[in-house]
């Protein structure tokens, strides 16, 4: 198969290497053998929308490269980015499991291949192969939790500037970084975007970005991102 | 609390209504013999969010406040559960730590389900696995119905820094 957008589709599941890191690609092989009959492998390039909020679900996307945008949005137009989802996770599960519109909409922000799998087999798939179902609940699980920690940040943060500062300890704490000394982050989002995450303006994350890098709490190098004062940024982060 | 304490939930009169009670027979039956029913007063403490997840409380009777709370002490409420309403249980199964903390309003009746148990008990019995699917989705869409209103909502207008 020729390689849209320069992916490399990986066709089947069953071969697919990376899919013993995957919470719910994981499966055992009846259940694997069973998704591969009812999944289709699709290939979208950046910036295409997966499902917008308020459709009627139609299936679940599997995410298998690349990344995506899950975002919710006023009438008004005023959008809020709720995560960056990494490959691996299953979008539009919750809406999917109860029949309810898509809570969320995704967008990709890379090329990405997904899996998409549609509500009638997943459901059937979920009765038949409880392993599986297992793995939902699991999934479920994680989006809550992160749904929960927006909820603190967005309802308890009292500044945009202690909401940043939380932001990018999250970030830093990946990818075993947080245990240097000065962990350093690659920033893939534009001010807009990181704005869009914290519920704030443009204008403001640049100028806290500014103000953070004025006092040496922050460093920038290309896209890269060092921080230099761990200690102040978790004071912002915890108080101000 | 009149005597109605029901000790099975084979005697439960309301199970039916309920989304996660309504099992079929042998489900109901191992899940009897895993739980365990507490009476809670009013005003205690289910579970507190940052504790490791111990189990899950299933809601027979009464109210139960979930709120989140921030490092410096401000609270704020999530939702009111009301009977029928299985709790804690995201972090329990993701072996994590509670991500709210559970008060109860009223006198509360509670089926509480050890973590251990509780997977167990999952992973033999798919139906009751497919309820959890069911009510961690509900959960997750008032979730975001809650972060809709409180990142989008009118209020966030006015305070602008």
């Amino acid at each position: 198969m020729l390689s849209p957008y320069g992916l490399d589709i990986i066709e089947s599941c069953l071969t697919c290497k990376m899919r013993a890191d995957r919470i719910f690609c994981d499966l055992n092989t009846a259940a694997l053998q069973a998704f591969e009959t009812i999944k289709y492998a699709t290939a979208y390039p950046k910036g295409a929308v997966l499902f917008v909020e308020g459709q009627s679900p139609r299936g679940i996307f599997v995410l298998c490269k690349g990344r995506v945008k899950l975002s919710i949005c006023a009438t008004d137009g005023k959008t809020l980015i709720l995560k960056i989802a990494e490959p691996g996770e299953v979008l539009g599960l919750s809406a999917t499991v109860s029949g309810k519109p898509y809570e969320l909409t995704a967008e990709t922000i890379d090329p990405c291949q997904v899996n998409f799998v549609k509500r009638e087999d997943f459901l059937r798939f979920l009765r038949d192969h409880s392993d599986a179902c297992f793995k939902v609940a699991e999934q479920l699980s994680d989006k809550y939790n992160n749904a929960c920690h927006e909820v603190r940040s967005l309802g308890l943060s009292h500044s945009a500037g202690e909401k940043l500062a939380k932001l990018l300890l999250e970030w830093s704490s990946r990818n075993g970084e947080s245990v240097k000394v000065e962990p350093r982050l690659k920033l893939a989002l534009t001010h807009e975007e990181i704005a869009q995450m914290i519920g704030t303006s443009r204008e403001t994350v640049t100028r806290l970005f500014a103000d953070l890098k004025k006092r040496q709490i922050v460093q920038s190098k290309g896209s890269t991102l060092v921080i230099r004062n761990k200690a102040a940024l978790k004071a912002l982060a915890t108080n101000s | 609390m009149d005597s109605a304490s029901h000790q099975s939930c084979f005697d439960c009169l309301l199970r039916p209504d309920r989304l996660f009670c309504d099992l079929p027979t042998h489900a109901l039956e191992a899940f009897d013999s895993i739980k365990c029913l507490v009476h809670y007063p009013r005003g205690s403490l289910l579970f507190e969010e940052g504790q490791t997840a111990r189990g899950i409380f299933v809601l027979c009777e009464g109210r139960v406040k979930l709120s989140v709370c921030s490092e410096t002490g401000k609270r704020l409420t999530l939702r009111i559960a009301s009977p029928g309403e299985v709790l804690g249980t995201s972090a329990c199964l993701a072996g994590r730590q509670y991500e709210v903390t559970a008060e109860s309003l009223d006198s509360a009746k509670v089926a509480v389900v050890r973590r251990k148990d509780l997977l167990k008990f999952l992973k033999n019995h798919s139906e009751a696995c497919m309820q959890i699917v069911h009510l961690l989705s509900q959960d997750l869409h008032i979730a975001y119905e809650r972060v809709r209103s409180l990142g989008l909502g009118r209020t966030r207008r006015v305070r602008i820094h």
